[in-house]
């Protein structure tokens, strides 16, 4: 079965991310699958996110912790280093792993990304050029992006995701 | 690690084997003959796929005097795999007119009762598995032969 024999950190590490969640950031493990997460990340404030509720899957592979976590954006965003298959690029998912990382650290990560675009390394490359020429321009883009999404986040709500939003909005 | 497989106890859930897959895709698979893409580069939920097949040449190295009506030809299917993929196959279909005992003359879909694969399907099959079995199942006895409608038309 999918759940047994789930070892001991991937228990620990799903426990303390309910227990005691990063703000901004919630991370719960689906019923059927305990290595599978679904997420839900705010857009960071002074982003251009800022607003956003940004949802992501997050998988737990057989190797982890020597292998890192698969995640990707299942919410469309506007962002130089996300593709449009939500794909992140981000060292740490990569060649930067180290098992010393966890499932909270991989998340902020990720919520930092939001903040501080990394043009220099992107995955798609019309957005980074747009990023580097027009910076303001291209953070207004991303503005409009989660403007669009809260809304259709307020207009239907779903799981969790709506409470969590209304509570940062209120 | 192979595609799906991921052990005894792991589920790789369905998004993340369909983007194992189209890495895979997308890296080429052995010799070229199959391969596969995503139709809609667009779509999060990667549903729709072509995949092509080319005709495979004979039936075997020994008897390399039996070719098949397929060689050469190029095949190309829309395999469509729905949020219940891998627990379910694909839907597939041939877009490119085939003359194949597994596949509906009229509509060009693989009729799962008439291919085993679909039929007896498990979760670590994958589009490739799919695609490689189609083009072993040109070459058998029951379908080498047929008689073929003309190159480049379409269902």
């Amino acid at each position: 079965m999918a759940n047994s024999n789930l070892p001991r950190r991937i228990i620990k590490e799903t426990q303390r991310l309910l227990s005691e969640p990063a703000p901004g950031i919630s991370a719960s493990p689906s019923e059927e699958n305990m290595r599978y997460f679904n997420v839900m990340i705010l857009g960071p404030s002074q982003s251009p996110y800022e607003g956003g509720v940004f949802k992501l899957e997050l998988f737990l592979p057989e190797e982890y912790p020597m292998a890192a976590p698969k995640v990707r954006f299942l919410t469309k965003i506007y962002h130089p280093n996300i593709d449009k298959l939500g794909r992140i690029c981000l060292d740490i998912l990569k060649d930067k792993w180290s098992p010393a990382l966890q499932i909270r650290t991989v998340l902020l990560s990720i919520q930092a990304l939001l903040s501080a675009p990394n043009p220099d390394d992107p995955l798609s490359e019309n957005i980074a050029k747009h990023w580097k020429t027009n910076e303001a321009e291209a953070v207004e883009t991303g503005e409009l992006t989660a403007f669009l999404l809260a809304l259709r986040h307020k207009k239907f709500p779903s799981s969790h995701s709506s409470l969590l939003f209304a509570n940062f909005y209120s | 690690m192979t595609i799906g497989s991921g052990g005894s106890s792991v589920v790789v859930p369905r998004n993340f084997r369909l983007l194992e897959e189209l890495e895979r895709g997308e890296k080429g698979i052995g010799d070229g003959s199959v391969s596969y893409g995503m139709d809609d580069s667009d779509d999060i939920y990667m549903r729709s796929w072509t995949g092509t097949i080319i005709g495979p040449h004979n039936v075997s190295a020994e008897l390399s005097l039996i070719s098949t009506v397929h060689e050469g030809r190029i095949y190309q299917l829309k395999l469509f795999c729905d949020k219940d993929y891998p627990e379910k196959p694909p839907s597939v279909r041939f877009h490119t007119r085939i003359n194949m005992t597994c596949v509906n003359p009229e509509t060009g879909v693989v009729e799962p009762k008439k291919f085993g694969m679909l039929t007896n399907w498990q979760r670590e099959f994958t589009m490739e598995d799919i695609l490689t079995q189609l083009r072993k199942e040109m070459a058998s006895p029951h379908n080498r032969k047929l008689v073929q409608p003309p190159e480049g038309t379409y269902f």
